[in-house]
């Protein structure tokens, strides 16, 4: 009976907690399904190429489930093999200070039916490997569930994001010219300086 | 030793002494040649300072470009840092051979490309190579300190060095707000990220170059005219190598202080690397916050640094030389209390609070190391600047690497162990004796005199052909190190 008793309290207590606490990730249902158009191990072209998702309802779940669905964002999330030894990319289960993903790509409203989108990965997004997520968004803005491209501990279906390096042409030229000019300033402070002392003796 | 027939009130704007050196320091002045060369020789340093961390506000942005690890992040850091360790040692060399003149204008154009080639970095392997390249121009630290020491008298000399000192550190602070705006800019002009980072870092190589035609065509080594003239002219002799080397490596105090500095501007060092990512993770504040912390720690250089230089000089008038040794002694130490207290305050407010005093106190230690140093040699002045400022290099990569790389101590442990190192490595000060004007625990020996200290830096043979002319004017005027009690005044013209 105590027991019972005690098992009912702290039940009720970790609840409260529960409501209280910002959401984490391990209290979300994966219940919705997204599929991604790169093969495993495809590289895609930052700039160039696109990716199109697919997103719908897991219709195995109880009906009623999405009834606080009003949003879904779909997200670009780094695969481990890029998060590590780079603590800006860690995964965190506290949702407002996860960092795995980092880009958006879209937010729409939530149907329960069938969703496709284009995506043409932008210029920005760094070197890496990647999986797909999405997160179905609550009036409130809160995460309630979430679906992704990859399973549970992230290994599988991940493609790579070929970055542009941000170099051109014209600042290697002018590199190249200013340390030029540096080089040949400082040969002619010497020229310059010996001359001096040659003519002041 | 005058010469008959000088006019000396009239050749200088300022108040000079036997050796020409300014017995007064006039900071909105930018007069020629003293106060002018102050204000070459700061800025230039300045924009070193700025080159050389002007990566770190854009961190967020180049490692995702480079593909930055941790890692690589840290190690470019502490490469950032140790190439002017023996760059510092060569400098002093070429200030004692060359002057400061051309030998910092030198330095600054030597490292100018470096600079501009940042913006070619493809890989960690080549940034890390081009902040090890940059960082060599710090080195110009040691220039401004041997050519301060050369043109301001030693009543302000620890001033003159304080400020000078100070304001170009201000730099590492400044490029934390510098960079990042130059960056938006750039931004804001259609460049996209990847591209505007490369292309913000003409700003700091652009002044770089600009400093460095300043220091060639407007700056001068000697209150009498530039080392290749005076040489010519056979009014200062073109020392060697050897001996200059072999009397700052004899010379136990310039060892001393160059351990000294490592725990002062090497901690300095230390924590510009490591203080935003430290109060990013442990407070949670947002990554610009976490700059502004940073660039506060850098700017504070402003004014505490040169408060040490000016409480050198300070205290130098009462109690001479010891008092200047007493002084660092003290300042240091409460440095490393506070460093300790810095690891263990829990809350963000006390952290910055602790933090900013911190910064005031190791910043004028500084400052107070560089009230010593002119008169350690003056004949080799240049290599004793170059060791203690390389003593400080080597403090802030020892320091990274033993506390700060890998996860074995946490950063707040790694920051108190810090401060428990500043505390016993600061103890060596208790060791340097002058015997004209004694140390922190013994009076000057008995019937020891200036002269004896800085002649004895030549030999007979050299003290025939009258090498030792201009040490035995210093010798003169430094005896105001032996504090009020001496009755001998210093030969000053005004």
């Amino acid at each position: 009976m105590a027991t019972n008793a005690c098992l009912v309290v702290s039940l009720w207590i970790s609840c409260l907690l529960a409501t209280t606490h910002a959401a984490t990730f391990s209290s979300l249902q994966r219940t919705l399904v997204l599929t991604a158009s790169p093969q495993a191990g495809q590289v895609l072209k930052a700039g160039e190429d696109n990716i199109t998702l697919a997103w719908s309802l897991n219709t195995t779940f109880a009906s009623g489930i999405d009834s606080t669905y009003k949003t879904i964002t779909v997200e670009l999330c780094y695969a481990p093999i890029s998060q590590k030894d780079r603590g800006w990319r860690k995964t965190v289960d506290e949702l407002a200070k996860d960092k795995t993903c980092q880009h958006n790509i879209v937010k729409k409203p939530y149907t329960s039916s069938n969703t496709t989108f284009t995506w043409t990965v932008r210029k920005d997004v760094p070197g890496a490997t990647y999986f797909v997520r999405a997160y179905a968004l609550d009036s409130a803005g809160k995460e309630v569930a979430f679906g992704q491209t990859t399973d549970a501990h992230k290994t599988t279906n991940l493609f790579e994001v070929e970055a542009i390096t941000g170099r051109h042409v014209s600042l290697d030229i002018a590199s190249a010219c200013f340390s030029a000019f540096s080089i040949v300033s400082l040969l002619g402070f010497f020229f310059m300086d010996k001359r001096k002392a040659k003519s002041s003796k | 030793m005058e010469i008959p027939g000088e006019e000396y009130p009239k050749r200088f704007p300022l108040a000079v002494d036997s050796e020409h050196k300014a017995t007064e320091f006039r900071l909105f002045s930018a007069a020629p040649p003293h106060m002018r060369a102050f204000h070459l020789s700061w800025l230039s340093f300045f924009t070193c300072f700025v080159s050389t961390f002007a990566a770190p506000p854009l961190l967020p942005v180049i490692r995702d470009d480079l593909d930055l690890t941790a890692t690589d992040i840290g190690n470019a850091g502490i490469a950032a840092v140790s190439g002017a360790v023996f760059a510092r040692l060569a400098m002093g060399t070429c200030c004692d051979l060359f002057g400061p003149r051309l030998a910092s204008a030198a330095l600054v154009l030597a490292t100018a490309p470096a600079v501009f080639c940042t913006s070619l970095a493809a890989s960690p392997a080549s940034f890390l190579a081009l902040r090890f390249l940059t960082g060599f121009s710090l080195a110009t630290f040691v220039s401004t300190q041997f050519w301060m020491s050369s043109l301001f008298s030693p009543n302000v000399v620890g001033t003159a060095n304080g400020v000078a000192g100070g304001w170009g550190n201000l730099g590492g602070g400044a490029t934390q707000l510098i960079m990042p705006l130059v960056f938006d800019l750039i931004v804001l002009a259609g460049a996209g990220k990847f591209t505007a980072w490369r292309a913000a870092f003409f700003i700091p190589g652009l002044l770089q170059t600009v400093s460095a035609y300043g220091i060639f065509f407007l700056g001068q080594d000697l209150p009498d005219g530039d080392y290749s003239q005076l040489q010519k002219s056979g009014e200062k002799h073109k020392d060697s190598f050897d001996k200059i080397l072999s009397g700052a490596v004899t010379n136990y105090r310039g060892w001393i202080l160059a351990l000294t500095y490592g725990y002062c501007f090497g901690v300095e060092l230390t924590i510009d690397n490591i203080i935003a990512q430290y109060f990013y993770d442990k407070f949670d504040v947002n990554l610009h916050t976490a700059g502004t912390i940073a660039a506060s720690f850098g700017l504070a250089n402003l004014f505490s640094r040169p408060g040490g230089g000016m409480l050198s000089d300070f205290v130098a008038r009462r109690f001479g030389m010891r008092g200047r040794l007493w002084t660092l002694w003290v300042v240091q130490t409460v440095g490393g209390v506070l460093c300790v207290l810095l690891g263990k305050v829990g809350s963000l407010a006390a952290s910055v609070a602790v933090l900013l005093v911190f910064s005031v106190f190791v910043q004028a230690a500084c400052g107070l190391t560089f009230g010593v140093v002119p008169f350690v040699s003056r004949r080799s002045l240049g290599i004793i600047s170059g060791m203690t400022g390389g003593g400080g290099n080597v403090g802030a990569v020892l320091t990274q690497v033993i506390f700060f790389r890998g996860s074995r101590y946490t950063t707040e442990t790694g920051i108190t162990l810090m401060g428990v190192m500043i505390i016993a490595c600061t103890l060596v000060i208790m060791l340097i004796h002058f015997p004209q004007w004694g140390g922190m625990l013994w009076p000057p020996s008995d019937g020891a005199t200036e002269e004896d200290y800085y002649v004895s830096e030549w030999t007979a043979p050299e003290q025939d052909k009258g090498f030792h002319k201009a040490s035995l004017k210093f010798s003169q005027n430094s005896r105001r190190e032996r504090g009020q009690s001496v009755i001998a005044s210093p030969n000053t013209y005004a």
